[in-house]
């Protein structure tokens, strides 16, 4: 309340008080003019002000800002979500609308930015998506002649064509995306969605569900909306649409527990639902890329959906060799192969230099007490093997 | 050699009247046979792979004409022959080993070590320093070594016995060295001797591009003999009471010529580019990479497009050429027919099925024939 009573202390005495307080003209309740007082200067609080965070201080104008807010006349239950309360000093609106920024920078369509700009949480999210399902097709590809290259044209023509990198890149986007969700969704970040409820397994009595599972049901419904309906045109389009649903499907969790009873016994076990980590994601869709086929041929072209649904990739046509730079990617000249597995493959039959460096590497490493490693640097000399051409 | 093919001795055929016709005719044809001389003569000792064997005894009765007859040699190859002429059966048997290690080593390349001609056997392939060329003078060099050290152990030639090899170091003291190992201290001697001569009695100006050929060809050669010879190890056998080992007897082998051929190969996928220096000198083109050492093989030119035909570079081109679809290697159809398809036939494969041993002591089979797709490139 100190704010509010500077004006009061700014008043001194002498003639000038003595007018300040003849022009308040406190009446015989000397109750009711403090309170007449109080509400006069709260009805214009100062946004920057920090008072307003706490409406058990007294501050009648916070409880009804947030009756506002809630659309509700119930006092305060405690399960409110955070983001009406604001917790730094920006002010309302710059939250709200902070999100919206990061949904227009990112190229999305007209009911994708909606779903984007209704939970603040899901631009993050897909970024985060976006830098995953990057970084694991990278590491996939990186011992094949297509590695991966996403950078402008090269992303853009390969994505117009329908070979099996493309099938891979569908899946595993669709499958980072249903990923980052479910995690987001258990971590909090967004505001629709919490942890994995309902558990649908047996039961067993000793078990308990707790902890927060991935919310895997949410994800998949969101991932569903957010990348499109089944949509009834061209072999090519459902071509898609099936890679996506596999990427989808392939983010499956299983059920981890934790065994606490007695001297860490598994009489009392805590289990919850909790995703593959991605890596073991990527890889299963790796095996798939590896085997695809051909959609059958449609007896009859039409909407008639003749894609058979099962966990496998498809592809409409061959992938060249990426030997030579083309406009899918910069071909394997000078790419770093390793003499065991690969040279051979990647250098497409033009050979390899070899180049020796020296490499530091931390080795020897000890544990100090308490609580760091102390590591040796330990220079060698390794050989480097990059392709010709 | 445009020119040369071009040339047709027609009167009224060149723009500068009929009395110059025939001079350049003749002009543009000397011009024709030295450089035909210049382009047969650089590497066709390899000859001797192809001519049919001749049998070692004529070449003891009236040896001088033998080996003038012999096309391809150099002098001091010819001098060679006329004083070692039980060794040359020898040399075109290792020539001929050589040659067909190539074409298996090769066999699921675009160039796949095909000889074309008797004279100068791959054609004018062998013209471009390049990585094939590397690896073929390579394995020719080290086929020579193995044919003329397994002939002095067989004690077919003359002038050579046994291997009289120190005992290696590292060997149990209680294993016995003798036996008849393969002379390899000889046959690297004499392939050092007989394949280098050529390019040891040309000499050409510092810097110039034949300079820099034989430069080439000399580390390359030195790298195959080198090979067989680090491949070379100790091989023993037991015979002690009741085939035991308690008793061994060790003598140096030489190794199947498949791993010096699979040695090779490994050689001739890290080979080094190199250029000439200022001062005559082969040096590496970018000095970044490992300098090879004399077991790596180098090149100075990058090969031809194998692709497509041309009778410039001699390269054969790939139309023809059974491919494997379902490989994504060199020998896929995608990267063998260069990009322009495949077609697809359905040919019948004779074989040899359902074997079995009689007493005594045969072995008869009976023939199958089985339908097989086959892709050939357009």
């Amino acid at each position: 309340m100190t704010r509010m009573e500077e004006p009061t202390l700014a008043v001194s005495t002498g003639k000038e008080a003595k007018a300040a307080r003849d022009a308040i003209k406190p009446t015989q309740e000397d109750d009711s003019s403090f309170t007449k007082f109080s509400k006069i200067t709260a009805t214009s609080p100062d946004p920057e002000d920090g008072l307003f965070l706490n409406p058990e201080n007294g501050c009648t104008w916070c409880a009804r800002r947030l009756k506002q807010q809630s659309g509700a006349d119930a006092p305060l239950t405690g399960n409110e979500p955070f983001s009406n309360l604001p917790l730094n000093s920006l002010p309302e609106e710059n939250v709200g609308r902070a999100h919206y920024k990061l949904c227009d920078r990112l190229k999305l369509e007209k009911k994708q930015r909606r779903m984007c700009r209704r939970d603040p949480g899901v631009a993050e999210t897909l970024r985060e998506a976006i830098t995953m399902s990057a970084q694991e097709c990278h590491y996939q590809f990186r011992f094949e002649r297509w590695n991966c290259p996403l950078e402008g044209r090269h992303r853009a023509n390969i994505l117009k064509r329908g070979f099996k990198e493309t099938a891979f890149l569908y899946a595993i986007s669709s499958a980072g995306l249903t990923h980052a969700m479910a995690k987001a969704c258990s971590a909090g970040r967004m505001e629709r969605c919490t942890c994995d409820e309902a558990p649908d397994l047996e039961n067993r009595k000793a078990w308990q569900w707790g902890g927060c599972g991935d919310n895997i049901k949410y994800a998949n419904k969101f991932v569903r909306d957010f990348l499109g309906k089944r949509s009834n045109k061209d072999l090519r389009a459902r071509v898609d649409m099936h890679n996506t649903n596999v990427g989808i499907k392939i983010t499956k969790g299983n059920i981890t527990c934790k065994c606490h009873g007695v001297s860490g016994s598994c009489t009392v076990r805590t289990c919850w639902r909790q995703l593959l980590p991605f890596h073991e994601i990527g890889a299963n869709l790796k095996l798939l890329y590896e085997n695809t086929s051909k959609p059958p041929p449609p007896p009859l072209p039409g909407p008639n959906d003749q894609i058979p649904r099962t966990m496998t990739l498809l592809h409409i046509e061959d992938s060249p060799s990426f030997c030579r730079p083309s406009k899918y990617s910069s071909g394997t000249a000078a790419r770093t192969c390793y003499k065991d597995n690969n040279c051979d493959a990647i250098c497409c039959g033009r050979g390899h230099n070899t180049e020796s460096r020296e490499v530091t590497r931390p080795c020897q490493c000890q544990v100090r007490w308490c609580c760091y490693v102390e590591c040796k640097q330990c220079t060698q000399r390794e050989e480097v093997y990059t392709c010709k051409g | 050699m445009n020119l040369g093919l071009g040339c047709v001795c027609r009167p009224g055929s060149w723009p500068y009247g009929s009395l110059l016709d025939s001079r350049h005719c003749v002009f543009a044809l000397t011009l024709l046979t030295l450089l035909m001389q210049v382009v047969v003569e650089a590497n066709s000792w390899w000859s001797l792979a192809m001519n049919p064997l001749l049998i070692p005894e004529a070449y003891i009765i009236g040896a001088q004409p033998l080996c003038s007859q012999l096309v391809g040699l150099s002098q001091g190859q010819k001098k060679l022959c006329q004083l070692y002429q039980d060794h040359m059966q020898y040399i075109g048997e290792g020539a001929k080993t050589g040659i067909r290690e190539c074409q298996y080593q090769f066999r699921q390349r675009r160039w796949n070590c095909s000889t074309v001609d008797n004279s100068s056997v791959f054609g004018r392939v062998m013209q471009i320093g390049s990585r094939e060329t590397a690896f073929t003078y390579a394995i020719s060099a080290a086929g020579v070594v193995n044919a003329v050290s397994r002939a002095c152990r067989e004690g077919e030639l003359s002038s050579c016995g046994c291997s009289r090899a120190a005992r290696p170091k590292d060997l149990p003291r209680d294993w016995l060295w003798g036996g008849c190992g393969d002379n390899l201290n000889y046959g690297y001697r004499f392939s050092k001797e007989f394949v280098d001569a050529r390019e040891r009695e040309k000499s050409f100006p510092k810097g110039s591009y034949e300079s820099a050929r034989l430069m080439m060809n000399i580390h390359n050669n030195e790298a195959g003999r080198r090979t067989v010879s680090d491949l070379a190890n100790v091989s023993c056998k037991c015979h002690g009471v009741s085939g035991s080992c308690s008793l061994k007897t060790c003598w140096l082998q030489l190794a199947d010529f498949r791993k010096v051929g699979e040695a090779l190969k490994e050689k001739y996928d890290s080979a080094a580019a190199m250029k000439l220096n200022t001062r005559g000198k082969l040096v590496q083109m970018h000095s970044k990479f490992n300098a090879p050492t004399s077991h790596d093989l180098v090149y100075i030119e990058s090969s031809p497009d194998y692709c497509l035909k041309n009778q410039s570079t001699g390269s054969l081109g790939t139309v023809g050429r059974l491919c494997n679809k379902t490989s994504e290697g060199m020998d896929g159809c995608e990267l063998m027919c260069c990009g322009r398809g495949y077609d697809q036939y359905k040919a019948q494969i004779v074989e040899r099925c359902h074997c079995k041993f009689h007493w005594c002591c045969y072995v008869k089979c009976k023939r199958c024939t089985k339908i097989v797709d086959q892709f050939v490139c357009k």
